[in-house]
């Protein structure tokens, strides 16, 4: 058998004989004996070594690998100890402060150095404001203007103000007409008060034609009072308690009037020039007012002393409505969540409270109805929202009748409040619809747009036309998303 | 610190839980007493007046709370043994009183019935 095997390899590989015996034994040897014998043997010392010095050296050579087995081995189990370990805080990073989370959630970026200056952007001023020449032009709001607009909270985070070097604004139709009526009250002897709700669909610009009616409310020296966001008087948040002697009961958020008050302060340098006229009453605020002081230093005092701050505001509002006082804008964003039921509950039913119970709200509506008037004129303003709001079948009634639809009916299966009904019965109000704006104005907002680099596409009519279709007629939230927002 | 009905909390607790970790006040008991004393639901403990405390104090140790609730409860189940009724063999033998299968899961049974019940 072990010849029949060289023959055949030399036939096919024609090497030597020599050669052959050598390649054919290993198989024929590892037929005979199992391979792990021969795996085995290299570590163990072959016991016929000739060489003593060799002997010597293989003997003592394993220790050398086994020391070296052993360190690894060593090695290895150190190391997974170590990994065992609790890990260190490496990586972990800080847990971020009390309210520093809220704050990055609630910044306006106002100014973005990254956008390129729009060269001949006017600043809108008491003149422009009412100026029709200004139909369809951005026009810039002024520092000293945004200061007090971001003290109101008019800014909105949703708004794509870090998107531009400054904030500025469209003069669509309703701001020129808003800016002539303020310019109207002004001039007029009567003092008419505009009391008036803005409507219309997500994104036409309801929220901003408050802060454009805060801009000139500011640019003409009027005190401006704001509620940036209903819901935070509505939501249980923030404290609240019942105020003496009030029947029905009504309830003052002591904290949140102290905040309205310091904004008022900041946000309204006018009143350090106006004073007190007459004193306190030392029953409503418990502690001594001194006379004569300014209605700003008023309203720090409530603003810092919560316990008082509602009888202060309360002051504060009844010295804004004394003669050669400066009219006054109340404004209210996100009004149907004044509309309904609080999260806030009260004894001795345990049922929510009203909204119409609060105090805040309860003097803003006052004033929206006509139930109080402004004796020097003034603006109330509130605006709905269309992203954020509960469902007030009531509000939707009194407000489709106000458009003049007065053919609605109501629904026999929605629950209607009289109370909010009852807001709108005096007549008085205004609903106005905040639509699409004009290809015109689109095209204005637009060629600002690209003026400011964020819009890259060439404004030609076709672009301005497919775009102003796209955002459904001219609504400028829409636009904004189409133009500047979406990336194909 | 806050101390309520002799216990100490941290300031940045909410009031609602804190409230709540007493036994025998759940989310019902403590909405009203909230309520009763104007305390909106996200308050915490570090914003509340030194008089509302002593008010939540004073409320709390009127009520039927902690260990006389737990008291009340062990009695009741006592009761039952020493009448003996079906109800209180079942406790004392720490199997489900109303009629559940026990042939298998009456872990929560062999947890808590028993004569001493824990609460």
């Amino acid at each position: 058998m072990s010849s029949h095997i060289p023959l055949q390899l030399t036939m096919s590989l024609q090497t030597c004989w020599r050669c052959l015996s050598k390649t054919s034994k290993p198989p024929l040897f590892s037929l005979q004996h199992p391979l792990q014998s021969w795996l085995l043997l290299p570590a163990t010392i072959a016991p016929f070594t000739t060489s003593a010095s060799l002997a010597k050296q293989i003997v003592n050579s394993p220790k050398v690998p086994k020391k070296k087995k052993e360190n690894n081995v060593l090695k290895v189990a150190t190391g997974f100890r170590k990994k065992s370990k609790k890990p260190t805080d490496v990586g972990k990073g800080r847990r971020p402060a009390p309210g520093e989370r809220k704050a990055l959630r609630k910044r306006v970026v106002l100014s973005n150095t990254n956008a390129l200056e729009v060269h001949g952007l006017q600043d809108i001023d008491a003149e422009s404001m009412m100026n029709e020449s200004f139909r369809g032009q951005v026009l810039g709001i002024p520092g000293r203007i945004v200061d007090r607009l971001r003290a109101v909270e008019a800014f909105k985070v949703p708004q794509g103000w870090a998107l531009f070097r400054r904030p500025a604004m469209l003069m669509r139709k309703e701001t020129l007409d808003f800016g002539r009526e303020v310019e109207g009250i002004a001039r007029d002897e009567k003092k008419k008060s505009i009391r008036r709700v803005y409507v219309g669909e997500r994104g036409s610009g309801k929220s901003l034609m408050l802060l454009q009616a805060m801009t000139m409310a500011f640019l003409k020296d009027w005190v401006v009072i704001n509620i940036p966001n209903a819901q935070d008087l509505i939501s249980a948040q923030t404290e609240y308690g019942p105020v003496p002697d009030t029947t029905p009961t009504l309830y003052a958020q002591r904290n949140y009037t102290a905040t309205l008050l310091s904004t008022i302060a900041r946000s309204n340098p006018s009143l350090t020039d106006l004073q007190l006229t007459q004193p306190t009453n030392l029953s409503d605020i418990p502690i001594p007012i001194p006379p004569n002081i300014s209605l700003a230093r008023l309203a720090s005092i409530g603003s810092s002393d919560p316990e008082i701050a509602w009888p202060i505001f309360q002051v504060l509002l009844s010295e804004l409505k004394k003669p050669s006082r400066p009219p006054l804008m109340f404004c209210l964003d996100g009004l149907a969540h004044i509309m309904c039921d609080t999260r806030y509950i009260a004894p001795p039913e345990y049922k929510p409270i009203h909204a119409h119970d609060f105090t805040i709200i309860k003097s803003f509506l006052d004033h929206l109805s006509g139930a109080e008037n402004l004796p020097n004129g003034g603006a109330i303003l509130a605006a709905t929202s269309n992203s954020n709001n509960p469902v007030i079948p009531s509000l939707d009634l009194a407000l489709s009748q106000l458009r003049g639809n007065q053919t609605v009916e109501r629904d026999p299966f929605a629950k209607y409040d009289e109370r909010v009904l009852g807001v709108f019965n005096k007549g008085g109000v205004e609903v106005q619809t905040i639509g699409g704006i004009t290809k015109e104005d689109a095209r204005a907002l637009m060629e600002y747009w690209a003026k400011s680099g964020v819009c890259r596409q060439r404004v030609d009519e076709g672009f301005v036309g497919e775009k102003w279709t796209l955002s459904g007629g001219g609504v400028v939230g829409e636009l904004e998303r189409a133009v500047i927002r979406m990336r194909v | 610190m806050v101390f309520i009905l002799g216990t100490n909390f941290n300031e940045a607790r909410l009031v609602r839980k804190t409230l709540q970790s007493f036994y025998g006040v759940g989310p019902q008991v403590c909405a009203r007493l909230l309520a009763r004393l104007y305390i909106h639901p996200t308050a915490r403990l570090g914003s509340l007046n030194s008089q509302t405390v002593l008010d939540i104090t004073s409320i709390l140790s009127e009520m039927k709370i902690e260990n006389d609730l737990r008291r009340e409860l062990r009695e009741n189940i006592s009761r039952l043994k020493s009448m003996g009724t079906y109800r209180g063999k079942r406790h004392a033998m720490g199997l489900p009183v109303r009629g559940q299968n026990t042939r298998n899961q009456t872990n929560s049974a062999k947890k808590l019935n028993r004569v001493e019940r824990i609460g």
